[in-house]
C-alpha cells in the first residue's frame, strides 16, 4: 500500500502533528524517518495513508502546524518527494 | 507520619506516580533514540508529560515545554540564556540561590528589591522603579522558600510587560498549588521541579519556555545527529542526553493528580 511520509523537524513535532490529525479521524503513524530520506542524521516522520494527504494538510494548516518535506513511499520502498 | 517537608520534596505520593515509574523501568527505553517499540513508548510518555504540564499551565504549544533534571536546571537554562555580564537585573529579596547565584556566575549587575518584608504595595513600587531605572531582565519567585509569603507575580508581569523586560519565574514553591498561567503571564520562562507539589521524582523537571533560550548542554538529542549544533527546534535544543524515563512516567502521573485536583477546584487561588 501506497503511503505518505510528513517528514517533522524534530519526534515532538512529528507527536504533534500526529495528535492533531487523529484528532480529526486520520491514522497517523510516528516513525523514524528511512535513512535513505534523512539528510541531517535521525529524523522522524508522520506516516498516513495516500487517501488522506489532502485531509492531513487542512487540519495541519489550520492547527497552524509547518510542514517540511512530504514523501510518498511506495510498496517496493522506494520513495520520491511531493510538491503541494 | 505527619511530614512537614513538602516545600523541599514531596514524599506522600499518589501510588500512582510509583507504579509509573516502575512499570517505566521495565519497559522503556529511551525516546528518540530508536523506532522500536520501548522506545516509541518512552516516547509516547514524554509527550504526554508536555501535554499535560501544557494543559495545566496554559501553555499553548507542548513543544514549550521542557523537561529538566529539577527548577535549578530550569534556572540555569533561563537565566544563561537571557542575562549577561554587567547587564542591571532586577530580582526580588525572596529569591533562592538557584536564582541568585547563576546570576552573579555570569556577572550580572544585580539588583535586589529590599522593601519590608511581606509589603506587597512597597515590593511593587521599588520593582517598577529598578524596571524604569534600567533593568533589562527580572526574575522573581512566585512563593518564597523560606517564608511562604506569595509574591504578586501577575502584577510583576505586568510592570515586566509594560517596561518590556522579560521575566523569568521560579515557580519551585507554587506549580501544582496555585494557578500559574503561562499564556496570562507572558514570562520568557517559568521553571518548576517535579518532586514538590507536582508530585513527581526527584530528578524531574518543567521549564515552560519562550522561543528564545540557548542550550545549557549540548549533546545528543535524538534528531538531526550529522549537525555539529544542536537542533534549532524546541523542546530538543535545550534537551541534550538522554532522559530519565521512570522520573517523567511518575511525573505524569503527579501532573494527572494535580489536574484532577485542579479540576475540582482543590488549587488554591490566592495571590492571583
Amino acid at each position: 500500500m501506497i503511503s505518505y511520509l510528513i517528514v517533522s523537524r524534530s519526534i515532538t513535532h512529528a507527536q504533534k502533528t500526529a495528535r492533531v490529525l487523529e484528532r480529526v479521524g486520520i491514522t497517523a503513524i510516528v516513525s523514524r524517518l528511512p535513512r535513505q530520506l534523512s539528510q541531517d542524521g535521525c529524523g522522524y516522520c508522520v506516516r498516513i495513508s495516500e487517501k488522506r494527504l489532502s485531509d492531513a494538510l487542512v487540519a495541519m494548516q489550520h492547527a497552524g502546524i509547518s510542514k517540511e518535506k512530504i514523501y510518498v513511499l511506495y510498496d517496493d520502498g522506494s520513495s520520491s518527494e511531493v510538491s503541494v | 507520619m505527619i511530614y512537614f517537608d513538602c516545600a523541599a520534596t514531596t514524599l506522600q505520593k499518589p501510588r500512582s506516580v510509583a507504579v509509573a515509574a516502575e512499570r517505566a523501568i521495565y519497559t522503556m527505553a529511551s525516546p528518540g533514540r530508536g523506532g522500536h517499540d520501548s522506545s516509541m513508548r518512552a516516547a509516547d510518555t514524554l509527550y504526554r508529560c508536555r501535554s499535560l504540564a501544557a494543559k495545566l499551565f496554559n501553555v499553548p504549544d507542548p513543544e514549550k515545554v521542557v523537561i529538566t533534571f529539577n527548577a535549578t536546571h530550569g534556572l540555569n537554562i533561563a537565566i544563561k540564556s537571557l542575562a549577561a555580564k554587567d547587564m542591571p537585573v532586577v530580582i526580588s529579596g525572596y529569591e533562592h540561590n538557584a536564582v541568585v547565584r547563576p546570576l552573579y556566575a555570569v556577572g550580572a549587575d544585580v539588583r535586589t528589591i529590599k522593601t519590608p518584608l511581606f509589603d506587597k504595595d512597597a515590593f511593587l513600587y521599588e520593582f517598577q522603579s529598578a524596571l524604569k531605572n534600567g533593568a533589562r531582565l527580572a526574575v522573581c519567585t512566585h512563593v518564597s522558600n523560606v517564608f511562604g509569603y506569595v509574591l504578586p507575580i501577575y502584577e510583576v508581569a505586568g510592570l515586566c510587560h509594560e517596561n518590556d523586560v522579560p521575566l523569568i519565574v521560579d515557580a519551585s514553591q507554587s506549580a501544582g498549588i496555585l494557578d500559574i498561567d503561562f499564556v496570562r503571564l507572558g514570562a520568557a520562562a517559568i521553571a518548576m521541579p517535579g518532586h514538590k507539589s507536582l508530585y513527581g521524582l526527584q530528578g524531574s523537571g518543567l521549564l515552560l519556555c519562550s522561543d528564545n533560550l540557548r542550550p545549557l548542554l549540548e549533546g545528543g538529542t535524538g534528531i538531526q545527529s550529522i549537525p555539529r549544533t544542536m537542533p534549532q527546534a524546541l523542546p530538543e535544543r535545550l534537551e541534550a542526553g538522554t532522559y530519565c524515563i521512570p522520573a517523567i512516567a511518575g511525573l505524569c502521573e503527579g501532573l494527572s493528580f494535580v489536574l484532577d485536583k485542579k479540576r475540582n477546584d482543590c488549587l488554591d487561588g490566592i495571590g492571583n
